[in-house]
């Protein structure tokens, strides 16, 4: 599938640094039009990848190099707002 | 949808600004939605239903069916919502009544996988003599009930499922009524395939799905979700991610079940999710087409 252009992920703006630990890595993509910020990725993320501030309408990637593509966010996801991409 | 703009702070929040149209080829998942909808769901922020939405076309994808194989039906309900978004047959037709016309189009069409998507109140009230009678008749069908605890869209009255004290519009100081046990009452009817999941349990969900709509034969998936909006107002059962929270410490598995002790499964009062029924039985429109051959002057 051809990348779009106007996409603009976190991986690809800033790469994450050496992955501190071994096992699959993920890119977590959260598409802020669709999303109603209901906070479930958030509480249930189990490395903490998402943060969501109280005056805030949508959750952020915080930590992309803590993903290990574990799929929760994006199956949970109500809105399927979310697409976790796995990292080769 | 294109016209909304992102404020240059949010730009700067949201790496990943993308046009809908590219976001619908961002997955599997995504493709399946049907993309001249508006989009976002009429969902409440944090509704299971929308879950339940991503795991039941998983489910389609992992069986390898085209978009024309597949019909859904659905009634009215929160629930009845689900098959509007989604790029595959649809029938939208009146309150409790989707297994009613789902029962048609079976017998017009058996070649076709004819999935039922109806809330509790929508399959278990209003429709709930559909729902026995096409159990019984073993239909091939797939009933996918989402069991929510209440009527949703219409403000929160008690449903069939709803638990003896919950509160509800209809109920302020407790329902007294015993719940309908949507899989219990399945099997009893004659179903061929039971299964109960959560929203939670996702992927589990996405497994019976999947298995469910292979079936031939009357097929039963309980997909337990909450509504945190009506039933989680009054219950005071905080907010969805609680209530997501609830259905993963309330849930206990079939396999951990049967090896509690006689007691410990008399005092249990979680639910129980697994594959409770999967059977062999006369189809339908099997049998049917069977007996138009015998009358005709043929063999079977």
């Amino acid at each position: 599938m051809p990348e779009p252009s106007a996409v603009s992920t976190q991986t690809q703006s800033t790469p994450p640094p050496a992955a501190p630990r071994k096992g699959p890595r993920g890119e977590v993509i959260i598409y802020a039009k669709w999303c109603k910020g209901c906070h479930i990725c958030v509480e249930f993320c189990p490395t903490k990848v998402l943060a969501m501030e109280a005056d805030e309408d949508h959750p952020r990637v915080v930590a992309p190099e803590k993903c290990t593509a574990c799929h929760f966010c994006d199956t949970h996801c109500p809105d399927l707002a979310i697409v976790v991409r796995r990292l080769e | 949808m294109d016209d909304h703009i992102l404020e240059a702070h949010e730009l700067e929040k949201h790496e990943a600004l993308i046009p809908q149209a590219d976001w619908f080829n961002r997955s599997e998942t995504l493709q399946k939605l049907r993309k001249n909808k508006k989009f976002p769901t009429i969902w409440c922020s944090g509704c299971g239903i929308g879950v339940v939405m991503g795991a039941l076309i998983r489910a389609i994808d992992h069986l390898g069916l085209s978009n024309d194989e597949v019909a859904l039906v659905s009634g009215i309900g929160c629930t009845a919502r689900m098959p509007v978004y989604m790029d595959f047959n649809t029938l939208h037709t009146t309150h409790g009544r989707a297994l009613a016309f789902a029962t048609g189009l079976k017998i017009a069409r058996p070649d076709m996988k004819v999935i039922a998507i109806m809330g509790d109140g929508d399959a278990l009230a209003i429709g709930g003599n559909h729902f026995i009678h096409a159990a019984r008749r073993n239909l091939g069908i797939t009933a996918l009930v989402v069991n929510n605890a209440i009527y949703g869209m219409t403000g929160g009255q008690y449903s069939p499922t709803t638990p003896i004290g919950g509160r509800a519009t209809t109920a302020p100081y407790g329902n007294i009524e015993p719940p309908f046990p949507i899989c219990e009452l399945a099997i009893a009817a004659g179903a061929s395939y039971v299964a109960r999941s959560t929203v939670y349990h996702a992927l589990e969900l996405d497994k019976f799905l999947a298995e469910a709509i292979a079936k031939d034969g009357f097929s039963v998936v309980e997909a337990v979700s909450y509504c945190h909006t009506t039933y989680g107002r009054f219950n005071r059962l905080g907010t969805a991610a609680d209530m997501m929270r609830a259905l993963k410490d309330n849930t206990i598995a079939q396999s951990a079940y049967e090896r509690l002790t006689p007691e410990e499964k008399a005092a249990n009062t979680k639910i129980v999710r697994g594959k409770f029924l999967d059977v062999e039985r006369p189809q339908y429109t099997v049998a049917y087409d069977n007996l138009i051959t015998r009358v005709q002057g043929g063999e079977k």
